[in-house]
């Protein structure tokens, strides 16, 4: 180990690369850059993108911009063993996509009951009063996994691409100080 | 296909089968690790929490039941260096008094052996591996033994905070010994206190196996073989002897692995799976399971976490994930008079932004937002870790389900019983007295589920199979050279970090099988 540099030591930094399908081609960009480049889903419908986002959002503000849907997207289409989305945590079976897709089918008819529409058309309060019953699992008829997990993994995704970037830490005047740092600031 | 057979077959390449392999490499046996995980190397570790995730488990999952499911994926690890690859490195020990469980208090169950059996032991893995301390500060609470090689870690304001409170509450804190370098030591160098230790330290300022057990043992000749997933422990046609182990390798074909000498080093909850999955007509409820005790008695620590808001900058970006300050004030376990069961008090710990958020894990919208910016300096927190008493109710078994190579998965189930929700809550009302003690503005205790911290038991030790799986090497009572390693020996918990004792054991246990080795090749 005497050989090992100190702070700044750069050796497999590129494993710290996302990579997103942009005209049929591979690139290598964060999140927030994929999402304002417009870049397709993978594994998403647009609903199902908008929704993500919506959540994402209510949870955590500045989520959306950040490119929320775009990561858990394309954390979803890689292989399990390598996906850094907190469902691994949260020691979720493979594919971690069925959590997601049931989350928001579930949200969405929950909120078409209370509200008539899908959650990602809701007003900011009732999304904020939707995400404040969700977490305490008191909404009426919910199914699937508890309100109170689809809120700790998505809270969990949210701080994740707001808080958990270099740019979060900048955002809060915390310095990140890495020792082999993410390329493209992830 | 059939490999050249071997001496040493170690399943499992984490903190206990690193030090197998060190020490029987070194002993001039031929050693093959077989690793169900990726191959890292330091220059994989980045600085990230996101990324950190790459070192968590990713096989095939266990399947988590009971009232307090364990977080075993958050706890375990994936890949060589095991979870020790992203681990603490807090090393304290166990105490006496909990090696007499039974013998003190009428419960649990004894140690086959003495802490004075394991002190010896202790002090070799500081020297081998580094630790930064103060020994003789310890002393207090348990028998004297080497110093430490190195001084204890540098403070910062995050922990020094705390100190106040503690005085107050009469809890005497000293400097917390860590399996970090405070100092250059053996060619690795100092910390350098920016808190990434938990998503891998890629300096070896921290002593992983990379760096440290693993790192010999290639050296001397030891074979890691990754992404190879064990399924099976095999035996010979009478059930007497094992002869080697099942596997499938990272082209997912089917391998036989002769050795002379199997080491399940899996950790707790896969090597019972793996015992339990190696049933015949000779061993029909699982090798080596003529007690019915493989897989009983699964524990955990619970953790009381406090979190204190002070009106000063606290520099929590800085220092360790290592605690800075500890305590056995309340170490005997029946300190609380509401209560029994040891309890470990540490101060003082670096933060990132996820633990920022998982501090008030209620709040959403702008009013976490508006928090974050406030705990980014101000927050600071200690941590009383509890112990839970062994239950053969807390177990692990085989699923119905089975993973990708037809082996059925783990299934493990734990709850904690009353003496560990009393203790856990004692804990919790004892830090909030020292964080309103500590000056701070606003105090709060991480109320919810009860976390479940470090993963023991499953193939404990003790006196024969009445009572045990195993001696107090590890070595099987029923199959001579089938030998375990790792916290599923522990037969009680204790509330102290198990990392240090888990190296402890493990050098005992490879010594021991070094230096009878005539005996288990016979």
């Amino acid at each position: 180990m005497a050989g090992i540099g100190r702070r700044g030591f750069v050796k497999g930094a590129t494993a710290g690369a996302l990579s997103f399908a942009v005209g049929g081609v591979e690139a290598v960009m964060t999140a927030q850059q994929a999402r304002a480049r417009g870049v397709p889903f993978r594994l998403l419908d647009a609903h199902q993108g908008e929704t993500l986002e919506a959540l994402g959002e209510t949870l955590v503000p500045s989520a959306r911009e950040a490119g929320i849907a775009h990561f858990i997207d394309q954390q979803l289409s890689v292989p399990p063993g390598e996906s850094l989305l907190q469902a691994r945590i949260f020691n979720f079976r493979p594919p971690f996509a069925d959590f997601y897709r049931a989350a928001i089918v579930t949200a969405d008819a929950a909120s078409n009951r209370m509200h008539g529409r899908n959650f990602a058309q809701l007003a900011p309060a009732d999304a904020r009063e939707f995400v404040n019953l969700m977490r305490q699992n008191k909404i009426e008829g919910w199914t699937g996994r508890p309100g109170a997990l689809v809120y700790a993994v998505l809270r969990a995704d949210a701080v994740d691409v707001v808080y958990g970037t270099m740019e979060g830490y900048e955002g809060l005047g915390i310095p990140y100080m890495p020792h082999i740092p993410p390329e493209k600031r992830w | 296909m059939k490999n050249e057979k071997v001496d040493v077959v170690i399943v499992g390449a984490g903190a206990s089968g690193s030090v197998y392999a060190s020490v029987l490499a070194k002993a001039g046996k031929k050693v093959v690790v077989l690793e169900t995980g990726p191959d890292w190397e330091s220059s994989d570790l980045i600085s990230s929490e996101i990324w950190g995730r790459r070192i968590k488990p990713a096989g095939a999952p266990i399947l988590l039941e009971g009232k307090n499911p364990m977080a075993y994926a958050a706890q375990g690890g994936w890949g060589v260096g095991g979870a020790a690859l992203h681990y603490y490195a807090n090393f304290p020990r166990l105490l006496p008094t909990d090696f007499r469980m039974k013998s003190e208090h009428n419960r649990g169950q004894d140690w086959p052996i003495a802490y004075e059996d394991v002190a010896p032991f202790y002090d070799q893995v500081a020297r081998d591996t580094g630790l930064s301390g103060d020994a003789k500060a310890e002393e207090k609470w348990r028998p004297p033994g080497e110093s430490y090689p190195m001084p204890p870690m540098k403070t910062f304001r995050n922990g020094d905070i705390w100190l106040k409170g503690f005085e107050a509450s009469g809890i005497r804190m000293v400097p917390a010994p860590v399996g970090m370098n405070s100092v250059e030591y053996n060619g690795r160098p100092a910390c350098l206190y920016d808190g990434w230790c938990h998503v891998g330290c890629p300096i070896g300022a921290l002593a992983n196996p990379l760096v440290t057990y693993l790192g010999s043992a290639r050296s001397a000749g030891a074979e890691v073989r990754a992404l190879s997933t064990v399924t099976r422990v095999l035996t010979n046609p009478a059930g007497t002897r094992v002869t080697g182990v099942e596997y499938y390798d990272d082209k997912h074909q089917k391998q036989i692995q002769e050795a002379s000498v199997v080491v399940l080093a899996a950790w707790s909850a896969q090597n019972p799976r793996l015992l339990l999955n190696s049933a015949t007509d000779k061993h029909a409820k699982g090798l080596g399971n003529a007690s019915g005790l493989v897989g009983k008695f699964m524990m955990s620590h619970h953790v009381a976490s406090t979190w204190g808001m002070f009106e000063e900058d606290v520099q929590n970006h800085m220092g360790t994930i290592a605690v800075q300050y500890m305590s056995y004030e309340h170490y005997p376990k029946t300190s609380h008079a509401s209560a029994f069961g040891s309890s470990f008090i540490t101060a003082g710990f670096a933060l990132k932004t996820t633990d920022l958020a998982n501090s008030r894990a209620d709040l959403f919208g702008s009013e976490l937002a508006e928090y974050m910016k406030r705990a980014a300096r101000n927050l600071a927190g200690i941590k009383t870790f509890g112990e839970e008493q062994p239950r053969p109710e807390n177990r692990v078994e085989l699923a119905s389900e089975k993973d990708e190579f037809g082996m059925p998965l783990g299934k493990l189930v734990h709850s904690y019983d009353e003496d560990a929700v009393a203790l856990w809550n004692a804990n919790l009302e004892q830090g909030l007295k020292v964080a309103k003690a500590a000056g701070a503005t606003e105090a709060w205790s991480a109320r919810g589920a009860i976390p479940t911290s470090h993963l023991m038991g499953g193939t404990i030790m003790g006196t024969g199979t009445a009572n045990s799986v195993l001696d107090s090497y590890g070595q099987s009572h029923e199959v001579p050279n089938l030998w375990i390693a790792g916290p599923s020996i522990f037969p009680t918990a204790g509330a102290s970090n198990p990392t240090f004792t888990i190296f402890a054991l493990s050098q005992r246990g490879a010594e021991r099988m070094a230096s009878q080795w005539g005996t288990l090749t016979n």
